[in-house]
């Protein structure tokens, strides 16, 4: 107002106090008043952005010539003593003034200029980012890890075996003699050896074979897992694969029993799919182990009901349960192979087919997909 | 095993209904299939296991349906009315193979009037699924069904010599069966034959002959009602491919004490259903007749091995129930719940396959209830471990992972000649002796087989793209063994780089491939590469992978000739290297690892253009200026590399970047310029190399 209302008025900054005529605390506020004026009007008038941010700053706060040095030189400097606290004191306070009304000015600033972008600088997110190639672990082997930790977790080591055994390892030893009807259902490929070959040798079709490696290997107590890939000689479908993979369990010891045995199982069902689930034993038979049991989860998918959604649940086709693996305690007559004393020892086995449980959990229809490695499919599971 | 719910009511009073019955039925071992009503009731399919051939009947389903429900099972008491005249005196019956056949009875009706049967017994026979033929044969089955002992009828006047022997089979003997197909049979087979012996009129326990076949013309019939050795069934049925209703039954082990009770019941049946005269008494010849088996069960057994006990009452009920008739036998024998508890079981000749006190112990179990015994989780009794290179193979899958590439996993099976490809040469295959198919005949003996068709499947897919990974095994052989090799196998095909928003796409290469396999040798320490490789891979852009002195794999370009094979139109990448050595090189590496000071002071670069002649290898350059043994070298890198403009042919032009750095002293530009010099006279006296303008 000053300026603008006495444009030939020169600026009073420039001049000293004694210039002025100034000589009494009064006039020094009045006077300073008239700055502070004369700074709110000139930032009023001004856009916020960062043009005009630099411009105030420079002509109020400027070190070389900025309003503040100027009364800091011209005003305080030569002031006499009495005048000396009070002109202090107001450029203080002016000070202060300028400086909180700067920093608000600036924010305003840096807001405007991010709402009056234009378009064309904003980035736009719908746009994807630089993707740099990931790659994924198999879903099987993901299923088998998770498997494997859960069982580790309750101490269970993880060991591995052959795939190509002998009939020893792969039937006599776990109670299948030749001829017995079980051997029926386990379609068997055999590797084709030189004439005069004592030992015929095959695909493992289940990988029980390495509960008896392990016993030979081991006094107890035992516990192990084996993960690994299994053989059957069956048509390739949807649902039947001539390579799978299997998870095998054993425990043996002084004290293990059939409550242990469903313990075991329990807990490890409840980890996979969920504290929620209820599991059933059923009577069942194998060779190798007695009493023999099927397992089997309330179906997961429809919480057990059989149906969702007012529809049969198409997981357990309404069954409500979905059966899951065969088990069962360790047949007396394994431990006869291994040098064990069936008096002495118990313990229990379990077989859980992978690729079964994946398809159950994900919602897969066709078992080849594990296998043809399509990377559509990979892709699906990071 | 089709059970017929309104059948079952013959031997027993159940209430329950079919589902109820059907889940209980699960819940105790016999494994069901499902329940459907059908026009002759609900029938529910049994999927009775190997070791219960009781339960391959209504009698024996009845009997676990009594253990179930405590009921008490009606058992069955045939009476016939015999004529005066004797069955001894009609037929003969020999046995001279007792180890493959342990009873033979036979009886003869004479005059019977072969009719179809009445509708009653086709209703239970449809219901079963078991097609009606005549009264006679169907009794046969009726009976077989209802009691599980098979069965068969002779027309008794092609019966010659009214003389039966049964021996083993003599060698290339031949029989027309039943279903009209003349059949081979081995030394090991059971026949039935007639008169001296000479010809076969039936396969033992698994199928009848075509020339005693009961027509509608038969008057007098012999029915034979016999016991066969299980394995020798088996093997029978699997060398003949012939599986009966029969050789299922005798296979799985019958009942020998059953033979002449359903021989009775079958007697009753056609007299009933076909008239005619039953000659009195049996001819039966027993010499597998089995002394009586004692098993004993204790209470101290069934807590070790089930957890938790079970009543005495309940031990008792279902092993009386299932007929094993226990006693207690210790001396606490008043005592209910004693710890002492014994009892001593008969074995019932239904039940050969119970034995021992596991067995038993397993049946009062299953009868009382698997939900009784309480699940608890055993405490650990010591630490678990894992795979010995769980953590190596982990940061080796990580790294992979890392750098884009996507795990697989494939079959091993693949064909001979895909196979031949990338074989070694002097490597024996695991081929199979009964392949499925001629396409999956033999175990790969190269993990890039099934790698490569991995390519093959996602090319054909319109995946043009795949960066591929597997973790596996090869196979082959060595003399009569087998050897299993784990190896970690590499394929990629497409672009190192798709085409996006912000970059340009740029195809795989063989640096790519190397740089990679470069990134994971890091973690061994460091791969070596050594020119060569598999005549597989292509001739100017492959390698061999070292690790230390060893080498463990091959990488490069899959050469065009084996693409073609695939039909493969743009370049694949492939590598595989043998995991051991390698999981076991990366954790020697990690176990030391230790930490190196950070320099204090700054480190220099100098970089050196180079003129080479071509075949001089960057391996060359560094070789030499580390031979200079100047500690104060950090790294030589190859930056900058090309051919062509004011490059002479013959020559290439290499930009080496050496980095200096001391640990003592900030390096002035004297001892800078003293090792640059040191560095150009080395390689043009070694290498000739010429020094470019920079
Ligand atoms: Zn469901």
């Amino acid at each position: 107002m000053y300026l603008a209302t006495m444009p030939n008025v020169e600026n009073p900054t420039e001049k000293s106090l004694a210039a002025l005529a100034i000589n009494d605390p009064p006039a020094i506020e009045e006077l300073f008043a008239n700055e502070k004026a004369r700074f709110d009007k000139q930032l009023a008038a001004k856009n916020p952005d960062e043009v005009n941010f630099n411009l105030m700053k420079n002509a109020w706060l400027g070190r070389k010539a900025g309003v503040l040095t100027l009364i800091t030189e011209n005003w305080l400097k030569p002031a006499p003593p009495s005048l000396k606290p009070a002109v202090g004191q107001s450029l203080n306070q002016l000070k202060r003034h300028i400086e909180e009304s700067l920093e608000a000015f600036r924010v305003a600033a840096e807001k405007a200029s991010q709402e009056g972008a234009t378009s064309r600088d904003r980035v736009d997110l719908s746009l994807p980012g630089v993707l740099r190639p990931v790659g994924s672990h198999h879903l099987i082997r993901q299923v088998f890890q998770e498997i494997e930790d859960i069982f580790f977790s309750i101490g269970f080591s993880v060991v591995e075996g052959p795939e190509i055994e002998t009939p020893y390892y792969n039937f006599e030893a776990l109670n299948i003699p030749e001829f017995h009807p079980v051997r029926d259902d386990m379609d068997t490929f055999y590797i084709d050896l030189p004439k005069g070959a004592s030992t015929p040798l095959l695909l493992r079709t289940h990988t029980s074979p390495m509960q008896i490696r392990t016993m030979e290997k081991q006094k107890p107590p035992v516990r192990v897992i084996v993960p690994g890939k299994v053989y059957r000689r069956d048509n390739p479908d949807a649902t039947h694969s001539f390579a799978f993979h299997q998870i095998e369990g054993l425990a043996v010891d002084t004290d293990i029993t059939f409550c242990d045995f469903t313990g075991t199982i329990e807990y490890f069902v409840k980890q996979f799919f969920g504290p929620s689930v209820k599991t059933r034993f059923r009577p069942s038979y194998f060779p190798f182990t007695e009493p023999s049991v099927e397992f089997d989860v309330s179906c997961p998918f429809c919480g057990g009901t059989g149906s969702s959604n007012g529809a049969t649940c198409s997981k357990c086709k309404g069954a409500a349960w979905i059966e899951l693996f065969g088990a069962g305690m360790v047949d007396p007559a394994v431990y006869g192979f291994v040098n064990y004393d069936a008096r002495k020892v118990s313990g229990f086995a379990f077989g859980i087919g992978i690729d079964r449980l994946a398809m159950l959990k994900y919602g897969i229809d066709d078992i080849q997909v594990f296998f043809q490695n399509d990377v559509r499919f990979l892709r699906q599971f990071p | 095993m089709k059970v017929v719910y309104n059948w079952l009511k013959d031997f027993v009073d159940v209430t329950a209904s079919p589902d109820e019955l059907a889940s209980r039925l699960a819940l105790s071992g016999t494994n069901i299939g499902g329940v459907e009503n059908g026009p002759h009731g609900a029938v529910i399919e049994a999927e009775v296991s190997s070791n219960r051939p009781d339960c391959l009947s209504h009698y024996g389903i009845a009997r676990e349906v009594g253990a179930i429900y405590k009921l008490p099972l009606k058992h069955v008491s045939p009476k016939p009315a015999e004529s005066t005249a004797k069955a001894s005196d009609a037929v003969k019956v020999e046995i001279q193979s007792p180890d493959l056949c342990g009873r033979f009875t036979a009886r003869v009706i004479r005059g019977v009037k072969i009719q179809p049967s009445p509708k009653w017994l086709k209703d239970k026979l449809e219901a079963s699924g078991v097609a009606s033929i005549s009264n006679v044969v169907d009794v046969s089955n009726y009976v077989m069904l209802e009691l599980g002992h098979p069965l068969h009828t002779y027309d008794y006047d092609n019966v010659r010599d009214h003389k039966i022997v049964v021996r083993r089979a003599k060698q290339n003997e031949k029989i027309r069966t039943l279903d009209g197909i003349e059949r081979q049979v081995d030394s090991n087979i059971c026949m039935i034959t007639d008169g001296d012996g000479s010809s076969a009129v039936g396969i033992g326990g698994i199928m009848g002959g075509a020339e005693t076949e009961i027509s509608f013309s038969t008057k007098n019939v012999l029915i034979e009602c016999a016991w066969f050795e299980p394995v020798a069934v088996r093997r029978a049925a699997r060398f003949l491919k012939l599986h009966t209703e029969a050789s299922t039954r005798f296979g799985r082990g019958a009942d020998p004490e059953m033979a002449e009770l359903a021989s009775h019941r079958a007697a009753e049946l056609i007299l009933q259903l076909a008239g005619g005269e039953l000659l009195s008494g049996v001819v039966d010849v027993y010499p597998g007749k089995r002394g009586p088996k004692k098993i004993r069960v204790t209470r101290a057994e069934i807590l070790r091995v089930m957890g938790a006990d079970v009543p005495d009452k309940e031990v008792e009920a279902s092993l009386s129930a299932l007929g094993f008739a226990p006693i207690r036998i210790d001396q606490n024998r008043g005592a209910e719940g004693s710890l002492l508890a014994a009892w001593e079981c008969a074995q019932p000749s239904w039940r050969a396959e119970v034995e021992r006190e596991i067995d038993l112990i397993e049946e009062i179990a299953r009868i009382y209830g698997l939900d009784k015994f309480p699940p608890r989780l055993p405490a650990a009794r010591q630490g678990a471990a894992r795979l010995p290179h769980y953590e190596a193979e982990t940061r080796l899958r990580d790294r992979l992972i890392g750098l884009g590439y996507r795990e697989i996993l494939t079959i091993p099976h693949v064909a001979e000649d895909r196979d031949a490809l990338f074989r070694p040469e002097g490597v024996a295959p695991a081929r199979l002796s009964n392949p499925l198919s001629e396409e999956a005949n033999v175990l790969r003996s190269n993990g890039l087989v099934t790698m490569a068709a991995a390519l093959e499947w996602n090319l054909n897919h319109g995946q043009r793209n795949a960066r591929l990974f597997e973790i596996g095994r090869h196979y082959h052989l060595k003399g009569n063994t087998s050897v299993e090799t784990r190896v970690l196998t590499i394929g990629t095909t497409g672009e190192a780089r798709e085409k996006g928003l912000y970059d340009a796409a740029r195809e795989f290469s063989f640096a790519d491939l190397k740089g990679d396999l470069d990134s994971i040798g890091a973690l061994a320490g460091a791969l070596e590469w050594r020119d060569g490789g598999p005549d597989w891979l292509h001739a100017t852009k492959r390698g061999q992978v070292l690790l230390g002195p060893n080498a463990i794999g091959a990488a490069g370009q899959l050469a065009r000739r084996v693409a073609d094979k695939f039909k493969f139109r743009q370049d694949v990448f492939l590598a595989e290297l043998e995991l051991d050595p390698l999981c076991s090189a990366i954790r020697i590496v990690k176990d030391a690892r230790h930490y190196e000071p950070l320099p204090r002071f700054p480190a220099v670069e100098r970089d050196f253009s180079l003129l080479l002649a071509d075949g001089t290898h960057f391996s060359g350059v560094t070789k030499i200026v580390r031979a200079l043994g100047i500690a104060e070298i950090t790294s030589i890198e190859a930056t900058d590399f090309f051919r062509g403009k004011n490059v002479p042919a013959g020559k290439y032009s290499l930009l080496v970047r050496i980095t200096f750095q001391s640990r003592e002293a900030t390096l002035t530009d004297a001892q800078i310029s003293d090792y640059s010099g040191k560095i150009i006279a080395a390689l043009e006296r070694n290498l000739g190399a010429q020094l470019r303008a920079q």
